[in-house]
C-alpha cells in the first residue's frame, strides 16, 4: 500500500481460470436482469395493467427520448452532484470524527448516546426542515445525502480502529515509531478498508438522501422528475426516474468494488 | 552464573506483573523475580507454556507496567520502549497490507538505517532467510514458518543490540531451525549483541545458548540457571551427541519435572 509502485501480488496461476468464473457470474448476473425484465414485460402485456405497472420497452423507450432532449443527463448530474458532494462531505467529516472519538474512548461515551440518538433518527423526516433551512437548491439535498452518510463513516471508522491488532501497536512501539509513521503504517491502512465499506453502503443511502430532498421540493433532479410523473399519473415516467436511479447505484458500487480491488489487495 | 565483569544490558530485580481479572484476584504472572542480562551475552529461557516468558519480555521492552520491581536496560530505568532493543514477537506480527519486502523495510527505516541502504538492507535480508521470490507475497500468502522468518528479517533489519526473540523459531522444521539457528549465531558471534531468546526446546537452547535459565510454572520463579560451557563455534548438528550437551539437557528436562 504504501511502496505500491513495487508491491505486486505474485501472479497465481489461477489467474484465467479467475477470470473465466468471473465472466461466467458476469453472464448469470445480466441474465437474471434480462429474465426479470421480460417476466415483467410478459406480465404486463397479459394480466397487469400497464397504467399501474409500465412495461419495460416503454421505460427504454422513455430513456432514449430523454437522452436524446439531453433531460437525462440534467437529471442524472443533479442528482448525482447532490449525492457525491452529500457523501464526501460526509466522508470528510465522518472520518476525522470517527478516529478522534476512536482515540478518546471517554468523549466517545460521553456523546455515545447523542450519536446513537441521531443516527436512530429516521433522517428523511428531516427534509422538509432542510428544505427551510437551505432552499429548494442543491445545498438542502447535499445536506440530506450529508445526514445520511455521516454517521456510517464515523462508526465504521471508529471500528476499524477498534479492530486494530494490539500486537502492532507493541511492534510499533517496541521499535520506537513516531505517530506519523504509525499513522501511515497502521493506522491508515487498517482503517481504509472500513472506509471504503462505508462508501459502498453510503452510495445507496446519500442516492437515498438526494432523492428525498427532491421530492419534498425541487425544480430539477431524477427525484423530482419521479415526484412530477407521479403527480400526472404517469407511471412509465415514475419507473423510468426509479431505473435510471438503480443504473446509477449499481454503477457506483462497480466503481467502489473496482477501487476496493485496486486498493485492497492484500486481504 | 556467568560472571559479568561488565555492568549489565539487562537488570530485572524483584519483577512483580499482575494482570487484572474481572472477577477474581488479579493474576500474578511473575512475582519477584530477577534476572542479569550482560553485555553479548546469549541467553535462553525455557519454561512451561503460561508461565510468564513472554511476559518477561513484554516488560523488559517496557510494553507491561511492573506491579513491582524494577526493570533497567543500559543502566537506565525502563518506563518506555528503550532505543537499542529489538523484540520479536511470539505471533509474527507481520502487517498484512505490507509485503514481505515492506515488512522487513519496516524494521529498517525504524532502526535508523540510512535511506539510501534500506532496499540492499532489505534484499540482503530475503536471502539470508530463504525468502526469495516472495519479496512481493503478502503474509497471508505465507506459511506460518515463513511468516516467522520475515518477522525475524524485521528484527535483524532493526538491527537491535539487545534482541528479544519469543520463539523465534517455534514455527519452523528441524532443518530450517538448524539453518536459522547457524545463521543467528553467525550474526551474534560477528556483532556480540546480548540475546534473550525464549523457547520451548531444550535442545535448541543449549545448543544456542551461553546461559539457560528454566522458569517455574506460574507464577514462575527461575528454578535453575545453566552456564553453557560448549565450546564456540558451535556445529549445531553435531554437538547434539556430545555428552557435555546431553548432560545438560537431561538436567534441564528433570527441571522442568516432565514424565520421561
Ligand atoms: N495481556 C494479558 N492479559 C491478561 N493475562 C495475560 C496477558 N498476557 C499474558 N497473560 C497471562 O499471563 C500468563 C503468562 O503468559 P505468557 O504469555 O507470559 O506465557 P508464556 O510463558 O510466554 O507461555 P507460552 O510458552 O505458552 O508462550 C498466562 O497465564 C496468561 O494467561
Ligand atoms: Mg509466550
Amino acid at each position: 500500500m504504501s511502496d505500491s509502485a513495487t508491491a505486486r501480488a505474485p501472479a497465481g496461476n489461477a489467474g484465467p481460470a479467475q477470470g473465466a468464473a468471473a465472466w461466467r457470474t458476469g453472464a448469470a448476473q445480466a441474465g437474471l436482469i434480462l429474465v426479470l425484465l421480460a417476466l415483467w414485460e410478459i406480465a404486463a402485456r397479459t394480466v397487469l395493467n400497464p397504467f399501474w405497472s409500465s412495461r419495460p420497452s416503454l421505460i427504454a423507450e422513455r430513456i432514449w427520448r430523454l437522452a436524446l432532449s439531453g433531460e437525462l443527463w440534467v437529471h442524472c448530474s443533479i442528482t448525482l452532484q447532490e449525492a457525491g458532494a452529500g457523501l464526501l462531505l460526509g466522508a470528510a467529516a465522518g472520518v476525522p470524527l470517527g478516529i478522534a472519538l476512536a482515540r478518546a474512548p471517554r468523549t466517545a461515551k460521553v456523546v455515545e448516546p447523542v450519536v446513537m440518538g441521531l443516527y436512530g433518527l429516521p433522517r428523511v423526516a428531516l427534509a422538509p426542515l432542510f428544505i427551510l433551512w437551505f432552499g429548494i437548491g442543491l445545498m438542502s439535498k447535499i445536506m440530506m445525502a450529508f445526514t445520511m452518510v455521516v454517521f456510517i463513516f464515523m462508526l465504521n471508522v471508529m471500528e476499524g480502529i477498534r479492530t486494530i491488532d494490539p500486537d502492532h501497536l507493541d511492534l510499533m512501539r517496541s521499535m520506537r515509531a513516531g505517530r506519523f509513521y504509525l499513522a501511515r503504517k497502521v493506522l491508515l491502512p487498517a482503517v481504509t478498508p472500513w472506509i471504503l465499506a462505508s462508501f459502498r453502503i453510503g452510495v445507496g443511502l446519500a442516492l437515498i438522501g438526494a432523492v428525498v430532498g427532491e421530492l419534498i421540493g425541487a425544480n430539477r433532479g431524477l427525484g423530482w422528475y419521479v415526484e412530477k410523473s407521479g403527480g400526472q399519473l404517469d407511471t412509465t415516467g415514475v419507473f423510468t426516474g426509479l431505473v435510471v436511479l438503480m443504473i446509477l447505484a449499481m454503477l457506483a458500487n462497480q466503481l467502489i468494488g473496482f477501487v476496493e480491488r485496486r486498493t485492497i489487495r492484500w486481504r | 552464573m556467568a560472571l559479568t565483569d561488565t555492568a549489565p544490558r539487562v537488570r530485572v530485580e524483584n519483577l512483580r506483573i499482575a494482570f487484572p481479572r474481572p472477577d477474581a484476584a488479579p493474576l500474578e504472572v511473575l512475582s519477584g523475580i530477577s534476572l542479569d542480562v550482560a553485555d553479548g551475552e546469549f541467553v535462553a529461557v525455557v519454561g512451561p507454556s503460561g508461565s510468564g516468558k513472554s511476559t518477561i519480555l513484554r516488560a523488559i521492552c517496557g510494553l507491561l507496567k511492573p506491579a513491582g520491581g524494577r526493570v533497567s536496560v543500559d543502566g537506565r530505568p525502563v518506563t518506555t520502549p528503550p532505543p537499542e532493543v529489538g523484540f520479536m514477537f511470539q505471533k509474527d506480527a507481520l502487517l498484512p497490507w505490507c509485503t514481505v519486502a515492506e515488512n522487513i523495510r519496516v524494521g529498517a527505516e525504524l532502526g535508523g538505517v540510512a535511506r539510501a541502504e534500506h532496499a540492499g538492507r532489505v534484499s540482503a535480508l530475503i536471502r539470508l532467510l530463504r525468502l526469495d521470490g516472495f519479496e512481493d507475497a503478502f503474509p497471508k500468502q505465507l506459511s506460518g514458518g515463513m511468516r516467522q522468518r520475515a518477522s525475524l528479517g524485521r528484527l535483524l533489519a532493526y538491527n537491535p543490540s539487545l534482541m528479544l526473540m519469543d520463539e523465534p523459531f517455534g514455527a519452523l522444521d528441524y532443518q530450517t531451525k538448524i539453518v536459522m539457528g547457524r545463521e543467528l549465531l553467525r550474526i551474534w558471534e560477528a556483532e556480540r549483541r546480548a540475546i534473550i531468546f525464549v523457547t520451548h526446546d531444550i535442545e535448541e537452547a543449549v545448543a544456542l545458548a551461553d546461559r539457560v535459565v528454566v522458569f517455574s510454572a506460574r507464577p514462575a520463579r527461575i528454578v535453575a540457571d545453566y552456564a553453557v560451557d560448549l565450546p564456540r563455534p558451535r556445529d549445531l548438528r553435531a554437538m547434539r551427541g556430545e555428552a557435555a550437551f546431553v548432560r545438560l539437557t537431561e538436567a534441564i528436562w528433570s527441571d522442568l519435572a516432565l514424565p520421561a
